[in-house]
């Protein structure tokens, strides 16, 4: 039970990215490697996945900071903790939260060379950048940073929660290069995001007054969809649930991908996912704060003939040269653009497997390789770099571990199993396994697990 | 044993051995940040003149006052702890001058005054600190004015109106606020029922 609350506890203090899927992708020919590479290759006739149980992945991380960093038994002042972790953050560092539940997942082949899939899933995708000047200004405020420059543009975050319905089709070109594209129909129930803001606030010694404050080219912007209707707040989670579903922020999004073999033993296979965007129009609610605006302090003008009102004067200087201000204008916002890449090297014994069409097809039990994997987020693309090797121990029991470099880690360790009893397919995979020792001071886990029924 | 039940043992070792450190998040009752945050205030540089009437005659006292919103605002009301405020004067005028501040409230009736601020002629370089604990003074919160007056000492003799020499005023304050990061007992409850290691 703690450990479920402690679960519980990392989802909602963590600020909720898609995730890097290293351990499935081009694993064991699952149905779900469709979704990482609609051009991966697969063997058999139909496949469907039990209805919210074929897939559920979690990946969550946090980079510079770690839970343990502030709440571990310690005898360490918190106050000294938590100034310690914001003078340690960089303005790179993040905290992200993907989650994707499929809830209907099937597939069929309408001929020897081709391979449709379809389904819906539910996913929530959050990202945020650590604002660490945000943080200093309202836990130190500015007395102790006189002459720097607080920056806006550290403000960085977007969160999503759309359901997703899609159909692809993966095609044998030749016996070499198997090609796949898949189409997707967004349907964003919340999205809430900020980016490409601007401005500093600073506090230098002034001239007429011992300091003058400076808000320097402010151009700051929050957008949000799904989260208000007509100026109050949704509660009802129903709504968000439906609005998954042909709510009213679509947009449309494609995957593409190939998988090609060099030779008998070498392939090189690549995939770009969610080259897409969503189109918020409905319950839309955007503030804006865009100007300069320099304070000195009020200079008393001792005229008794034209008393002047200082405080509204600067009001209303503040308010005419940095306004803010509230729409309801649409916006798009692009899906997060993922791209893999992947090559394998075949090894070992050779053995053969019955396919869909009654033939036999040659496999090596062992395989090693290399895959790139980058997703295109708010400040930069982030890189994992995963070496893996895979050991087939049946024609039905696969299994794989990596070894990844990410943002997170340089030695990310994940493992996965793909077992099939009859026509059930059971899959599970998770990484970072070495910090399950201690997932309290964890930067990033993930897992995937689901049910598929395959017939070959 | 066979390498599929080596591997189904590690991977169950994983899930079902996976270990976290206890925490103790009831520490955040305990966390209070104190932000300081510095900010300039009113300043002024009077002549002789202005100390003169339209008539001519020279008044011993000068006053403007301005609206002040400042404790209006519920996150200041509610976290301040502390003003300290700062004021660099230069005095050139060949007398005492003497600066009283004023706090008032929406009834013009004073809700708090800094001790007088006497700076004796020539003094170029005074500074002045009154340190404002709110505790002790809670009456300054309901301030919705400042009134500052400036009185020159009488010396019996007047002042040349055409004289340049100047008197300049400068101030800032430091705000020093202390904010608890759990205040209610729901939070409290939260965090100690459920989390509790």
């Amino acid at each position: 039970m703690k450990k479920i609350l402690f679960f519980v506890l990392i989802f909602s203090a963590v600020k909720f990215s898609a995730q890097n899927k290293q351990v499935l992708y081009d694993f064991a020919e699952l149905p779900q490697t469709l979704l990482l590479n609609p051009g991966a290759e697969t063997n058999y006739k139909f496949h469907f996945g039990l209805p919210l149980m074929s897939g559920l992945s979690i990946d969550l991380g946090s980079s510079g900071a770690v839970l343990t960093d502030v709440f571990a038994y310690d005898n360490i002042n918190i106050d000294n903790k938590i100034s310690t972790l914001l003078n340690n953050l960089t303005t790179t560092d993040f905290v992200k939260f993907n989650s994707q539940i499929e809830v209907l997942n099937g597939g069929f082949r309408t001929n020897t060379k081709t391979y449709i899939s379809f389904g819906f899933y539910n996913e929530i995708d959050a990202i945020s950048y650590y604002p660490k000047d945000f943080f200093i200004l309202f836990s130190e405020g500015n007395n102790p940073h006189l002459n720097k420059s607080f920056s806006a543009s550290q403000l960085l975050y977007k969160f999503d929660v759309l359901g997703v319905i899609h159909a692809g089709v993966s095609r044998k070109i030749n016996d070499k290069l198997t090609a796949g594209g898949r189409f997707k129909i967004y349907s964003s129930a919340l999205n809430i995001e900020s980016s490409n803001n601007t401005g500093t606030f600073t506090t230098v010694l002034g001239t007429d007054n011992i300091y003058k404050h400076y808000f320097s080219n402010i151009n700051i912007n929050a957008r949000s969809s799904g989260l208000f209707n007509e100026d109050e707040v949704i509660e009802d989670s129903d709504t968000y649930v439906n609005n998954t579903f042909f709510g009213g922020n679509l947009g449309i999004g494609f995957d593409f991908g190939a998988t090609y073999h060099i030779n008998q033993q070498l392939e090189f296979s690549g995939s770009v996912l969610d080259l897409g965007f969503i189109n918020h129009k409905k319950n839309i609610k955007n503030t804006t704060a865009k100007g300069n605006f320099i304070f000195e302090g009020v200079e008393f003008q001792y005229d008794p003939n034209n008393p002047i009102n200082y405080w509204g004067q600067i009001d209303s200087n503040f308010r005419k040269q940095l306004p803010t201000a509230e729409n309801q204008e649409s916006y798009i916002s692009w899906r997060p653009v993922k791209l893999n890449a992947s090559l394998k090297y075949s090894f070992g014994e050779i053995r053969s497997k019955i396919c869909y069409d009654n033939t036999y097809k040659d496999f090596y039990t062992d395989a090693i390789g290399v895959q790139l994997y980058s997703i295109f987020r708010p400040l930069s693309p982030q890189l994992a770099l995963t070496g893996f090797y895979q050991k087939s121990i049946t024609h039905k029991i696969h299994t794989k571990v990596t070894y990844m470099i990410d943002d997170f880690s340089y030695a990310n360790i994940g493992a996965g199993l793909s077992a099939q009893f009859g026509k059930v397919n059971l899959y599970g995979m998770l990484d970072n396994i070495l910090e399950y020792r201690n997932l309290s001071s964890a930067n990033s886990i993930s897992l995937q697990v689901g049910f598929n029924v395959i017939f070959n | 044993m066979k390498f599929p039940a080596k591997i189904g043992v590690v991977i169950c070792f994983f899930v079902f051995t996976s270990c976290y450190e206890s925490l103790d998040f009831n520490q955040l009752n305990d966390y209070v940040y104190k932000p300081v945050f510095t900010s300039a205030l009113t300043y002024f540089t009077v002549v002789p003149a202005q100390f003169f009437n339209t008539l001519g005659i020279q008044q011993n006292s000068i006053s403007d006052i301005t609206q002040f919103k400042g404790f209006q605002n519920s996150y200041i009301k509610d976290n301040l702890v502390k003003i300290n405020f700062n004021a660099e004067i230069k005095n050139e005028f060949d007398r005492e001058v003497t600066i009283l501040v004023d706090f008032l409230n929406k009834n013009d009736a004073v809700v708090y005054s800094f001790t007088p601020i006497i700076v004796e002629g020539g003094n170029l370089n005074f500074t002045f600190l009154e340190e404002i604990e709110i505790a002790l003074n809670k009456n300054i919160l309901n301030t919705t004015k400042v009134r500052i007056s400036t009185e020159i000492e009488n010396t019996k003799t007047q002042m040349n109106p055409a004289d340049t020499r100047e008197f300049v005023f400068k101030s800032f304050s430091n705000i020093i606020h202390r904010i608890k990061y759990i205040k209610n007992e729901e939070n409290l409850i939260f965090c100690t029922d459920f989390f509790s290691c």
